[in-house]
């Protein structure tokens, strides 16, 4: 069978939420800025990423995941990035999951 | 395109409260990548003994809101920043999101920062170093259960048994052995997904420097994602993994979402 060799996608907001939240060095020093000693990872980021779900289940994500990349781009959105609807949904589930 | 940076004391607020430190790169000179940090902030390099902190200056205290969108615009932002400096460097250490050194005792932030530069240096270094060459893929596998539960209910002896006993069965007792061919399957399915779990990480890890399993996310109609694996690539060895799922991808049933190439976030 010929085969395509497989795509490469473009990390959705959703694939960097993960990453730049939750991933990264922490660095555990006193000049670091910490509310009672815990550090600010993603505190009350996740309060407000929690409300996105609503969005999520009615679509409004996947433009808005677009808008976002062409706006901080400040250009157009690359080729073979167009979010298909099936992955908007696999976008809208995968954040409600979270 | 790139912007020449003044050294980052001279000429600079020393009295800054904040360092927003996005990244580490190798030898950063006196040149940033032509990008702006999060909401517009100018971003420029702190450098100290072969080693450049990319941070914008900030007032002393977290980024911090309830507005989703305001918030993604800033994770937005915050990788588009670690993504330049990825280009312009080629290997690059990313910090984690609301990483802000403080000035204080009469230091400022950024004295603050090229301290820290001086005292991780070895440390830094060394990461440094493990990941030239290397970048970042997610893989997520997903299974269509469907096809995959058709495949267990033939493959598997005690389904086909249970299946031909209630051939034999009046239709009264059907609803009985329905729920229990049902648990049967439900069973069959988590042994297989077991399994294939097991198989596809064995097969990733092969081409791959470092694996890390994510938590797997909810799915969608019919289709399960069955594995969501962060993978440190070197990038010579990309093909190998190109072809390995590939062969995952044409197996009936079994589908993969590859995203990258990304900065190495959850190698560090």
């Amino acid at each position: 069978m010929a085969m395509e060799p497989m795509a490469r996608h473009r990390a959705t907001l959703v694939d960097l939420l993960d990453r730049v939240l939750d991933h990264g060095v922490i660095i555990n020093a006193d000049i670091i800025i910490t509310l009672a000693g815990v550090p600010l990872v993603g505190i009350n980021l996740r309060a407000a990423l929690a409300g996105m779900d609503t969005m999520t289940k009615y679509g409004v994500m996947s433009d808005w995941d677009e808008r976002i990349r062409a706006e901080e781009s400040g250009s157009e959105v690359l080729p073979g990035h167009q979010l298909t609807a099936q992955h908007a949904v696999s976008l809208a589930t995968a954040t409600t999951a979270r | 395109m790139e912007t020449q940076v003044q050294s980052p004391i001279e000429g600079r607020d020393t009295k800054t409260t904040g360092c927003y430190v996005y990244c580490v790169v190798p030898y950063a000179y006196e040149v940033c990548p032509d990008v702006t940090g999060i909401e517009g902030c100018r971003v420029y390099a702190i450098v100290h003994r072969g080693l450049g902190a990319i941070v914008h200056d900030c007032a002393a205290q977290p980024y911090r809101s309830e507005d989703a969108h305001l918030v993604a615009s800033w994770v937005m932002a915050h990788h588009r920043v670690v993504e330049a400096a990825w280009e312009r460097w080629g290997t690059v250490l990313p910090l984690t999101f609301n990483t802000i050194v403080k000035g204080a005792d009469e230091r400022s932030a950024v004295e603050n920062t090229r301290m820290w530069l001086d005292v991780e240096h070895e440390w830094l270094r060394a990461r440094l170093s493990s990941l030239t060459g290397k970048v970042e893929y997610g893989i997520q596998v997903f299974w269509d259960t469907e096809t995959i539960a058709r495949t267990v209910a033939v493959t598997n002896s005690e389904v086909r048994k249970l299946q031909e006993e209630i051939e034999s069965k009046p239709r009264g007792l059907a609803y009985m052995y329905r729920q229990k061919l049902e648990n049967l399957l439900r069973k069959g399915l988590e042994a297989r997904a077991a399994e294939e779990f097991k198989d596809l990480y064995a097969r990733i890890s092969r081409c791959t420097a470092n694996v890390r399993a994510e938590k797997v996310k909810n799915g969608e109609l019919g289709r399960q994602m069955l594995v969501n694996l962060s993978c440190l690539v070197c990038q010579d060895r990309f093909p190998d993994l190109q072809a390995e799922l590939d062969q995952v991808n044409n197996t009936e049933g079994f589908s993969v979402r590859l995203v990258g190439p990304l900065p190495p976030y959850s190698f560090c």
